[in-house]
């Protein structure tokens, strides 16, 4: 697709959380590289459940300069998100909505979606166990599962069915946090002796830092703080050595510097 | 929207101005210094030189707990943010107070679109459709509380109730309304001698967390 530089704007739509610090921090990162690369004439965030929203996101680019507004939902797959919220907020009726003004808004496909997300766990995985041999190793992708807001099962699934055609690792499985096949059989459901284990979210918070952590075994239930750098601190201990195997644990997958929201357009 | 955002900050920019807790000021090296209203005259200010820096400034109040409405009146202390040209103010000031000047200059222009809380809670779905259940009295009551500037939040209130032009709230004072009051000082108290120009915080249309808590107060009285 061919951008015209000068009269387009970028709107990288998130969720936020009114609770998590890390939720925005992802789509801020994206938002600044972009804005350095140039690619757009202006480049902004909106979300759901933090400042702007998506109602101030209507008001961000001014019509004179600014001709298409590009829309990327920074979301790990298509959902509730993506087809309804957002669509009504930013009162958008299909992939493309010319306003009163003629300003154009076209509505892109969440990031979660683009072919590089492949590359990018790959990636990933690599980094956070780079001297096992992945043929020894076991990738598991993580994701909600019962989420009825998101499809994100059935892209962890496409994901590992990716990887796994590819015959890099000794295996490759999709798990999930409350339905089979459940991260917490990890040590039933591989046999290898290092494990790679990637969460399938868009930003670091709960899941990863607490929820999944204690699902693996490598963390109590003791809650985290809200320090930033105790919050990451589950990240830096790789590996965790368990009967005799090695675990290693990746942040969540829309944290990796590689995952531009630009690279969907 | 950059170009406008950046005439009305040399507008505003005589010398000095206060948006929400801030305090801009122009130095005279052509340059900017932001830092909190309250920390005129301290001598302490860590210092920051990036725009980006204010991500993290404005994410915990003074006691660390995370701010999810950035309009509260709960800004940290202590810093002191030095910018050297017009397009990194702009950046900050939209990390500190996030869409708020775009806003600014739609209302400015007489663009800016304004909707009731009434249509805001109609259009919900999935969870927060019960808020829309919420009766006036329960509004009246909810939005007196959440929005209120001592406490809750430093905007001042463009929407109405309903689509009939029902006041917000009547327990919030007329000030709260108006975008010429500087809604960190407190309704009727004499105002200061000398004050720089402002740059209200606008705001068109009821936020999630408002509608969040819409939802509360619908859903405590069905269990109840
Ligand atoms: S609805 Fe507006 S005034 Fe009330 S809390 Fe939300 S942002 Fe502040």
């Amino acid at each position: 697709m061919t951008i015209d530089r000068a009269n387009s704007a970028l709107l990288i739509v998130a969720h936020g959380s009114t609770v998590n610090p890390d939720s925005s921090a992802p789509t801020l990162a994206h938002a600044a590289e972009i804005w350095r690369r140039k690619v757009f004439a202006e480049v902004a965030c909106a979300f759901w459940k933090e400042e702007p929203s998506l109602r101030d996101a209507l008001c961000l680019f001014d019509p004179k300069p600014i001709r298409e507004v590009y829309v990327v939902p920074n979301f790990i797959s298509e959902g509730y998100f993506t087809q309804t919220v957002i669509p009504r907020e930013l009162e958008l009726n299909g992939r493309i909505t010319k306003r009163s003004s003629g300003q154009i808004w076209k509505y892109c496909e969440p990031v979660g979606n683009h072919s590089m997300m492949t590359e990018l766990l790959l990636k990933r995985a690599c980094e956070v166990a780079q001297d096992v041999s992945p043929a020894q190793t076991t990738l598991l992708i993580v994701a909600h599962g019962t989420d009825l807001n998101e499809n994100s099962a059935v892209a962890a699934k496409r994901e590992a069915e990716n990887i796994r055609a590819l015959a890099k690792y000794g295996d490759v499985l999709n798990v999930y946090m409350e339905e089979p096949p459940l991260v917490s059989d990890w040590k039933k459901l591989t046999k290898t002796p290092n494990v790679v284990v990637v969460p399938f979210f868009i930003s670091d918070g709960l899941h990863s830092y607490e929820d999944i952590p204690v699902l693996l075994g490598i963390a109590s239930e003791r809650p985290v703080s809200n320090c930033r750098a105790e919050r990451g601190e589950i990240f830096r201990h790789n590996p965790h050595r368990i009967n005799g195997r090695s675990l290693f644990y990746a942040p969540s997958i829309g944290t990796d510097e590689g995952y531009r929201a630009s690279s969907q357009i | 929207m950059p170009n406008l955002i950046e005439q009305a900050l040399e507008a505003a920019l005589v010398d000095r101005f206060y948006i929400g807790q801030i305090l801009v000021r122009k130095t005279n090296g052509g340059g900017f210094v932001i830092s909190h209203r309250d920390d005129q005259g301290r001598g302490d200010l860590k210092l920051f030189q990036s725009a980006e820096d204010a991500i993290d400034l404005t994410k915990f109040d003074d006691s660390g707990n995370y701010r999810p409405l950035k309009t509260a009146p709960n800004l940290q202390h202590g810093w002191r943010l030095q910018l050297a040209i017009l397009d990194d103010l702009r950046r900050s000031l939209d990390y500190f107070y996030p869409g708020r000047l775009a806003i600014f200059v739609s209302w400015k222009s007489s663009q800016l679109q304004i909707t009731p809380l009434r249509e805001t809670l109609d259009r919900q779905s999935g969870m927060y459709r019960i808020a829309a259940k919420i009766s006036d009295k329960q509004v009246n009551r909810v939005v007196g509380d959440f929005c209120r500037s001592d406490g809750g939040c430093l905007r001042t209130v463009l929407w109405k109730r309903d689509s009939r032009g029902t006041v917000a709230s009547t327990r919030l004072p007329p000030e709260k309304f108006d975008p010429a009051f500087d809604q960190t000082l407190t309704p009727g108290s004499p105002p200061p001698a000398t004050t720089p120009r402002l740059i209200p915080l606008l705001c068109q249309e009821p936020c999630n967390l408002l509608v969040a808590e819409c939802r509360n107060v619908v859903k405590d009285e069905t269990e109840r």
